[in-house]
């Protein structure tokens, strides 16, 4: 893990775990209706401050608490077209699955690639450590697959025209 | 299968099968595509020992403009026979009256699962030709006294081979240059398309000094200066010129250099695509390891407690 990755992802496990402590509260609203306050914003004195966690101008975690839910939202890095692609092909890929991944938002939150929405009833089916343990790994693990299909599409495209040349040599 | 085969597998395999000589004859109607949308159709319309071999070429007119009659006749010249209905040209084999080695027949085979390549490759021999001449011609001058017909080069052949995509063949006294206009479908083909010809840019440089110039641009290049119905502007166009250099038109490797360059194309594109699966794969592998680990999340179930038939339950003893 490099240097300036280690702090960065224990200000989002801290972040993370502060933010988790979320409790059953019926909407205010409208009757007999449950919904996550930070997506329906009915009562803004449930929706705790939004906080950003950045790395750097490409990195950032947004997390926007609530008394019932969390919109946890990354933004991947992306140095070039390649990566910028490939990002966009693999985040369109995981929110296809989102019911799969329960927590996982079907759309992003503006200016973010990929948002998580975690409720009450997530931290209380779920191991809350654990979940900000996948979470935390998520963004380890994402950066690492696309720096590989990088290196693997650049390694391909060098074989493939060396091999396409060398009949004419 | 890195590189692609330049001859057609199926017509290949399916007159081995009918030459050899324990198979009975039997009636064959079978249409088979290639690549570039070019269209075969093999038939016994007569007799089943009589086997028709037609081909369809969206830009056949052009191929014929550039001498392709020539070359047909030279490779097939006793098997051809008119043109069958809907098709631009047509071989016919008599299995009665096929040559007697095996080695020649291997040889027709051969010729005739060929014939898409022999087809397109018209406007190759004759830009390769005109480079002969040309070449001739200007040894006769120095740089600065030619005049000026020989130092442009002469004119650029164009094949409209698919619908949206064209080779361009230009021939100058020291060099041919072969242009390809590709499209690519979507963005990530885009993407995808210029990390691949980075590389093929690139390869002369680093590994293969040999090999033909290889440039990429997506406005059309100079060389097709005047040139109807060309795109250009948007990236969805791509232009790839290879340069071809007297070293590759000597004429004991004309035949395979016409064969490789005319792959170039659906090679590009094969690579792209298969790409992109690869790619699709892994990020399927991918995702079932992040759901694995948010699989972790959830506590396991407590262990409920047991019964017999007849409804009475296990205790563990305190």
């Amino acid at each position: 893990m490099s240097q300036s990755l280690r702090p960065y992802l224990s200000a989002v496990r801290s972040t993370l775990t502060a933010a988790l402590s979320l409790s059953n509260f019926a909407s205010q609203a409208s009757e007999r209706h449950n919904v996550p306050e930070i997506e329906a914003k009915t009562s803004p004195e449930v929706v705790l401050n939004p906080l950003t966690v950045s790395r750097n101008q490409e990195e950032r975690v947004l997390v926007e608490p609530s008394v019932n839910s969390v919109r946890v939202s990354l933004r991947i890095k992306q140095a070039d077209e390649i990566e910028h692609i490939l990002v966009h092909k693999f985040t369109r890929f995981l929110t296809q699955r989102a019911e799969a991944f329960f927590i996982l938002r079907r759309k992003p939150v503006p200016g973010y690639d990929i948002s998580f929405l975690i409720t009450n009833f997530h931290t209380e089916e779920m191991l809350k450590h654990k979940l900000v343990d996948f979470i935390i790994q998520f963004m380890e693990e994402v950066d690492k697959e696309i720096s590989e299909m990088k290196l693997f599409l650049n390694a391909r495209a060098r074989f493939v025209a060396e091999s396409f040349l060398t009949p004419f040599d | 299968m890195l590189l692609l085969d330049y001859q057609n597998v199926l017509i290949e395999s399916l007159l081995k099968d009918r030459f050899s000589p324990d198979s009975t004859p039997s009636s064959i109607d079978q249409v088979v595509s290639d690549f570039d949308n070019v269209t075969f159709h093999i038939s016994t319309p007569n007799s089943k020992t009589q086997i028709l071999i037609s081909i369809a070429v969206k830009c056949y007119p052009e191929l014929v403009k550039y001498g392709a009659d020539a070359v047909l006749q030279r490779e097939y010249g006793p098997y051809i026979v008119a043109p069958e209905q809907g098709y631009d040209f047509s071989v016919q084999v008599d299995l009665e009256n096929l040559p007697a080695e095996q080695e020649e027949k291997d040889d027709l085979i051969r010729r005739i699962s060929l014939l898409k390549r022999n087809a397109m490759a018209a406007p190759f021999e004759q830009a390769f030709d005109e480079y002969t001449s040309l070449a001739e011609q200007a040894s006769h001058y120095t740089s600065e006294t030619a005049p000026q017909g020989v130092r442009e080069g002469g004119e650029v052949r164009a094949i409209h081979y698919r619908d949206q995509e064209a080779i361009y063949v230009k021939a100058s006294h020291d060099r041919v240059t072969v242009i390809f206009s590709t499209v690519f479908s979507d963005e990530t083909d885009r993407i995808y398309g210029k990390v691949f010809l980075q590389e093929f840019v690139d390869a002369r440089r680093r590994a293969i000094q040999n090999a033909p110039q290889v440039l990429f641009r997506n406005d059309p290049p100079l060389e097709l200066q005047g040139i109807p119905g060309l795109q250009s502007g948007k990236d969805k166009i791509g232009y790839i010129t290879f340069v071809l250099f007297p070293r590759h038109l000597t004429p004991q490797r004309r035949y395979e250099v016409i064969s490789h360059i005319q792959t170039f194309r659906d090679y590009f594109h094969y690579h792209i695509k298969a790409s992109k699966a690869y790619i699709h794969s892994r990020m399927r592998k991918r995702t079932a390891d992040f759901l694995q680990i948010l699989r972790r999340a959830r506590p396991e179930a407590e262990e409920k407690e047991r019964k017999t038939a007849s409804g009475r339950t296990f205790r563990v003893q305190a």
